[in-house]
């Protein structure tokens, strides 16, 4: 499409836009900036204290939950992005088989997507309770519960975080890669298969190399927001058992809304957002050549 | 395609069927929930026959409806963000669409970057900066943090309906009179209409599936749904079926849009990067 050179008016078109997210995010970041330099703690008074110069920061780094929290986001992030993406091709290629009612199944495999993150944080707390169906059919299957059912025990509330955001943005992923596969011209699949090549000749040769775009820019997506998780925590477990299941996020959530350690919390915040904005580029620069953006 | 033999085509039903109940399962079970008598909640094993009751409904949003302010809430908020993000939308994504100026490149890839940062990091300096002029617990205080995912949503999404609108129509248009802002409300803004409710009909659902900005802002008159529902878990016991069926009414609207916007969703959940 011809596009047209304009001086001014583009950017008089952009600015009440970019005007208003400023306000809304930037300053509100150069606050967070300004003030993780100084003692704040709203339990103590109103008012920050003063600069301490490096201090929050350093003090972050000393906190065993922050450490935990840090450990536990990424322990979450990339292992789920990983499942979730294994698990959606395998369901994307099943529903590519043209099954008879697999439009229907399609159609219904959206429903997880479209809740909303706390309230599916709501609906598996409710089966992993003691008495629940999941904590049921492990039984039938003789699988050990601990005691303090799967919610009140370390290492299997987590596991269980895990498993309700691998069962929420599995389709996710799904539904994107099946859009994705039927993308691919019909007749590469079939010059192929006249070739005598096998189902994982194709996918691996033909399907994948085709939805690298796709895929990766998904798999992006999802790690940034999982990397951020907080709703299926704070309904799920409130970050416990103790402090077991804390991402950074509600880490930063608790210092700075519970303990009200405003100065710290605003240090944490800028910790993640450096870290987030690392990965990213990381990312952007392995995976994707400078032409495909 | 190769057809596959009977007996394959057999198994890829029957792990169909698998994923299917891994994935709707647990919501069919969350529905029960919210119309089964509380005495069947925890029985060992699960009861799954029993006689449907409505009262938790009854109870929850029509006498005396204790979810029902969390539930107009829920709408306020809601509606506003989507219709606020509009002129804002509209605007900048006819820009990037039909202009090429200097730092366009920069401008996409800062809204795009606003879905890549932690929420709570821009929220508690919102919050203290909301309290200090005292709008903190309003509706506006949430709509407006609203707008952090909503604009740049909306302006990812139109960008890609603007593009289909050919140019001549446009230029017709001046060439009969009118300016660049009378051609774009009055000519690219009805033939995109399309476009437009699509990208508010997202923007409504995850203003309405989001609960980390008002869990904080949200006063005690203003909890959206998500956030009313923690008001169950008492100390005194969990109110379950409350919970669900409070849930259940959180569920509904998102899922009836999804299915609507149908071959609109990829595009959608993808920013618009994704067709």
């Amino acid at each position: 499409m011809p596009k047209i050179k304009y001086r001014f008016l583009p950017y008089l078109y952009v600015l009440p836009s970019m005007l208003i997210l400023m306000i809304i995010i930037i300053y509100p970041l150069c606050f967070s900036l300004y003030y993780s330099f100084q003692h704040w703690n709203l339990q103590t008074s109103p008012f920050p204290g003063g600069f301490v110069g490096f201090a929050n920061y350093i003090n972050v780094f000393k906190d065993q939950t922050f450490i935990q929290s840090f450990v536990n986001t990424f322990k979450l992030s990339f292992p789920i992005v990983i499942i979730e993406f294994v698990l959606g091709l395998g369901i994307a290629l099943l529903f590519n088989e043209k099954l008879k009612g697999g439009n229907l199944f399609r159609a219904l495999l959206i429903m997880p997507i479209t809740i909303a993150p706390m309230v599916t944080g709501f609906l598996f707390r409710y089966l992993f309770y003691k008495n629940g169906l999941i904590s049921y059919i492990l039984s039938l299957i003789g699988i050990q519960i601990p005691n303090e059912g799967i919610l009140g025990n370390a290492i299997t509330a987590f596991l269980a975080i895990a498993f309700t955001d691998i069962w929420q943005w599995t389709p996710f992923f799904a539904i994107i890669l099946f859009a994705g596969l039927q993308s691919i011209p019909i007749q590469l699949n079939e010059a192929a298969e006249i070739d005598g090549a096998s189902f994982s000749q194709i996918l691996w040769y033909i399907s994948l190399p085709h939805m690298k775009f796709v895929i990766l820019f998904t798999a992006m997506i999802r790690f940034a927001i999982t990397f951020n998780l907080f709703d299926i925590i704070k309904a799920e477990t409130m970050g416990g058992p103790g402090t077991a299941t804390r991402t950074l996020s509600y880490n930063l959530y608790y210092e700075g809304l519970v303990n009200y350690n405003i100065g710290y919390s605003f240090a944490i915040a800028w910790i993640m957002i450096f870290t987030i904005i690392i990965i990213v580029n990381v990312f952007i620069k392995f995976t994707f050549k400078p032409e495909e953006l | 395609m190769k057809k596959r033999s009977l007996f394959i085509q057999f198994l890829l039903y029957v792990l169909l069927v698998i994923v299917m109940l891994f994935f709707i399962g647990p919501i069919v079970w969350f529905f029960m929930l919210s119309i089964r008598p509380a005495l069947t909640n925890r029985t060992i094993p699960p009861t799954v026959i029993f006689k449907p009751t409505f009262e938790y409904f009854y109870y929850c949003f029509i006498n005396p409806g204790v979810s029902l302010k969390y539930l107009i809430s829920s709408l306020i908020v809601s509606f506003g963000s989507s219709l606020l993000s509009l002129p804002f939308s509209i605007l900048s994504s006819y820009a990037i669409s039909r202009f090429e100026f200097k730092g366009k490149n920069f401008i996409t890839l800062f809204y795009l970057s606003l879905f890549f940062g932690p929420p709570v990091a821009y929220l508690i300096p919102y919050f203290l900066i909301v309290s200090r002029i005292g709008l903190a617990g309003t509706y506006l205080s949430m709509i407006l943090i609203y707008q952090t995912f909503t604009i740049p949503f909306s302006i990812l999404i139109m960008k890609g309906f603007f593009d289909e609108v050919p140019v001549e129509i446009e230029e017709a248009a001046m060439i009969d009179g009118t300016d660049r802002l009378g051609a774009l409300i009055r000519v690219v803004i009805p033939i995109s209409l399309p476009g437009i409710i699509v990208s508010s009909l997202f923007a409504f659902v995850f203003s309405w599936n989001n609960a980390v900005f008002p869990l904080v802002l949200s006063g005690y008159t203003t909890k959206p749904l998500p956030i009313g529902t923690f008001n169950f878990f008492a100390t005194t016991g969990v109110a379950w079926n409350n919970i669900a069926v409070t849930s259940v009414i959180t569920m509904l609207p998102p899922m009836i849009i999804f299915m609507v916007l149908g071959k609109y969703i990829v595009r959608g959940l993808t920013f618009g990067a994704i067709k």
